[in-house]
């Protein structure tokens, strides 16, 4: 039984340059019992520095921490039952896989037996037999992000933090890891939290995201309603890739005019606009909800807006279209064999059942009750 | 055009280094070759370049006139406890300036710096009356010692070393339940090693080769370091010089095979803060 609950957190540092500055601000959330949940935002918003008060490596400047049924506030980090994994790995470089394994449970005076036990089966489960008597230093680097996972493991603790533990890995090895990491969290049944900057990464390994920007927690939610139902513009252009589209509209008698298009809304959504009648709205479009023409199967294709392309690049499995909508870039994500010349018009259809609205003012969405 | 000039630039430095390398040697040399030259040759102090005859007369007569092995004890034993004390004083100190928060860290550290804009000869009074008068630890090692136990250069050293080492090797031992002091001595001293084995090394060099203090302390021969007995013994026996060289090759000697033992740290210490751990 752990869960991990943050009541309004905050946490200042007092920088000589940047005088007292918030790194983490209101921080609410409640992490249950064995889910594992991902911390995601670009980087100095804070993942670490909230990561670090769970751990008891920082001490929050105001609010409380729960791990499981205690507030451990002024607890060590010893006394909170949590191991962490660090983005460097963190391995002591003078003593063997071995030692390194053993270290903690050594300084816990657990028996020989036990601390045996327990370094085998981590070792078993990451594939280490072989190399426990080896030095870090005489270890790959996936190895040793193995090395780094069992050290937590062998604690055998109830909540497990992970600091961008593959972001030090190449891109084949991550995606591997990655796999592993999901694998290992069924087998272990334990609480995760996990920090990246990588929303691939968010997306593929949360049961639930916490989004963060600028010390502040903007969205707590699983990936597909992250994906679909973005709170605000940061979430919604950070989730995602290509990232999502804006392009400034005007609602006018329940249609929303864009440069270059005039979508006619659906009476739900255009009743839900209602408010915003005659004034400046933002829409958004994922770029993989707008499709060549003669591609577009599966929509209607009575939402069409007509753009001058200005970049292609072929992915192999998609084309992107780069063009402009007013001022702003624009992506579509089309069909490889989609027809399209560069400066030359191009139709192209709107999935309406995608869009996304947005305050400009508040950036916040637009709920559509 | 390149590779050319490169050649030219290295034979140059080759060249400069050379010349360097042999004025830097000579007197070495000489002090060498003077002290196995018989008295006659000695006493008028022109050794040949090239020796015709050997003799060990002139280690004879150094030993055998001075205190000297109880000169060598001294300065072994105050080097060495000297040495022991800056490494485990500096670092622990380097250390928690470098890692550990705690109020006035960053004043008392500026404190200690600013102690070191002060000339020696400034405080040498003052720190000659506290020991001798004061204290009343005339001609003892611990008045030697005392004022050496750490410096402040040492401490400023260790805390710009400890700097370089990852801050998450001791997040991970606190999380793995270490003590703080185990954190030091488990985890922080052993991926030290490099940066105390240079301060080791250089503070050894640096406590032998003291002169003035150790003059200043002690008045019974028995207590003089090599090097101030070395002075005493030459202000005795002005002529001998044969001996003399001998004393000074003695009292040298401990240096020249520590730098050929400890070669790499000696180039290691150059680079030093230079380089991220
Ligand atoms: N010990 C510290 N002292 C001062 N500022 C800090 C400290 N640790 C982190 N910060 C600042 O807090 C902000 C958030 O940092 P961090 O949590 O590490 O971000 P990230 O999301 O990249 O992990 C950054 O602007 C960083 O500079
Ligand atoms: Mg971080």
């Amino acid at each position: 039984m752990a869960r991990v609950v943050f009541n309004n957190v905050r946490k200042e540092f007092v920088d000589e340059k940047k005088g007292t500055f918030t790194a983490v601000e209101n921080s609410e959330f409640v992490i249950e019992d064995k889910e594992f949940v991902v911390f995601v935002g670009p980087s100095g918003c804070g993942k670490t520095t909230s990561l670090r008060m769970i751990a008891g490596l920082e001490r929050q400047t105001s609010g409380d921490i729960i791990i499981g049924d205690r507030i451990v506030n002024d607890l060590h980090p010893k006394d909170r039952d949590i191991a962490m994994v660090f983005q460097d790995y963190a391995l002591y470089p003078h003593m063997t896989i071995r030692e390194n394994l053993s270290f903690g449970l050594k300084n816990l005076k657990k028996s020989k037996a036990e601390i045996e036990q327990q370094v085998k089966q981590a070792s078993s489960i990451l594939g280490l037999d072989e190399l426990l008597e080896r030095k870090p230093r005489e270890l790959s680097g996936g190895q040793r992000q193995r090395v780094a996972v069992g050290r937590a493991i062998v604690r055998n603790p109830q909540v497990f933090l992970f600091d961008e533990p593959l972001s030090n890995l190449d891109a084949k090895l991550r995606i591997q890891m990655r796999v592993e990491l999901a694998e290992l969290h069924k087998r272990l049944g334990a609480t995760i939290v996990y920090v990246t900057h990588d929303q691939v990464e968010a997306m593929t390994l949360g049961e639930r995201i916490v989004v963060m920007s600028n010390g502040i927690i903007q969205q707590i939610a699983p990936p597909t309603e992250l994906y679909n139902k973005p709170n605000n513009m940061f979430v919604a252009g950070f989730i995602g890739s290509p990232a999502m589209n804006f392009m400034d509209a005007t609602i006018e008698n329940g249609k929303a005019f864009v440069e270059g298009a005039q979508i006619a809304l659906p009476q739900a959504v255009a009743d839900g606009l209602k408010s915003y009648e005659g004034k400046k709205i933002i829409v958004g479009i994922r770029p993989e909800h707008l499709y060549g023409e003669e591609f577009a199967h599966t929509v209607s294709k009575e939402h069409t807006m007509d753009v001058t392309v200005q970049v292609i690049e072929n992915l192999g499995a998609d084309n992107l279209l780069y063009f402009k909508v007013g001022s702003r870039m624009v992506t579509a994500r089309v069909h490889p064999e989609t027809i399209a010349r560069l400066g030359e018009r191009k139709r192209l259809v709107i999935d309406i059942s995608k869009l996304h609205f947005f305050d400009p003012e508040t950036t916040q969405r637009i709920a559509l009750s | 055009m390149q590779q050319k000039s490169k050649v030219v630039l290295v034979g140059v430095a080759t060249f400069v280094l050379l010349i360097w390398a042999l004025i830097t040697i000579i007197p070495l040399y000489w002090m060498i070759i003077g002290s196995f030259q018989d008295s006659a040759a000695s006493a008028s102090f022109n050794p040949r370049f090239i020796p015709d005859s050997w003799s060990i007369a002139p280690y004879e007569r150094f030993f055998n006139k001075t205190n000297a092995f109880r000169w060598l004890f001294n300065s072994l034993f105050v080097s060495g406890v000297l040495t022991v004390t800056n490494v485990f004083l500096a670092s622990l100190a380097g250390y928690a300036f470098a890692k550990l928060k705690f109020p006035g860290n960053k004043s008392v550290f500026w404190i200690l710096l600013s102690t070191m804009m002060i000339p020696s000869q400034v405080t040498l009074i003052p720190l000659y009356v506290l020991i001798i008068n004061i204290f009343s630890l005339g001609d003892t090692y611990t008045a030697i010692i005392l004022p050496s136990l750490v410096t402040v250069g040492n401490i400023f050293l260790m805390k710009q070393y400890m700097s370089s080492l990852p801050t998450s090797l001791i997040h991970a031992a606190r999380i793995d339940a270490c003590s703080e002091f185990g954190i030091f001595y488990k985890i922080i001293l052993p991926i030290a090693k490099p940066g105390l084995a240079v301060l080791a090394i250089f503070t050894f060099v640096a406590q032998w080769n003291e002169f003035f203090w150790p003059l200043l302390v002690t008045r019974s021969s028995s207590m003089r370091t090599i090097q101030v007995g070395l002075a005493s013994f030459k202000f005795a026996e002005s002529t001998d010089y044969g001996a003399i060289m001998a004393g000074a090759t003695v009292g040298a000697l401990p240096m020249i095979i520590l730098f050929f033992a400890l070669q790499k740290y000696f180039l290691q210490g150059i680079t030093v803060g230079a380089v991220k751990g």
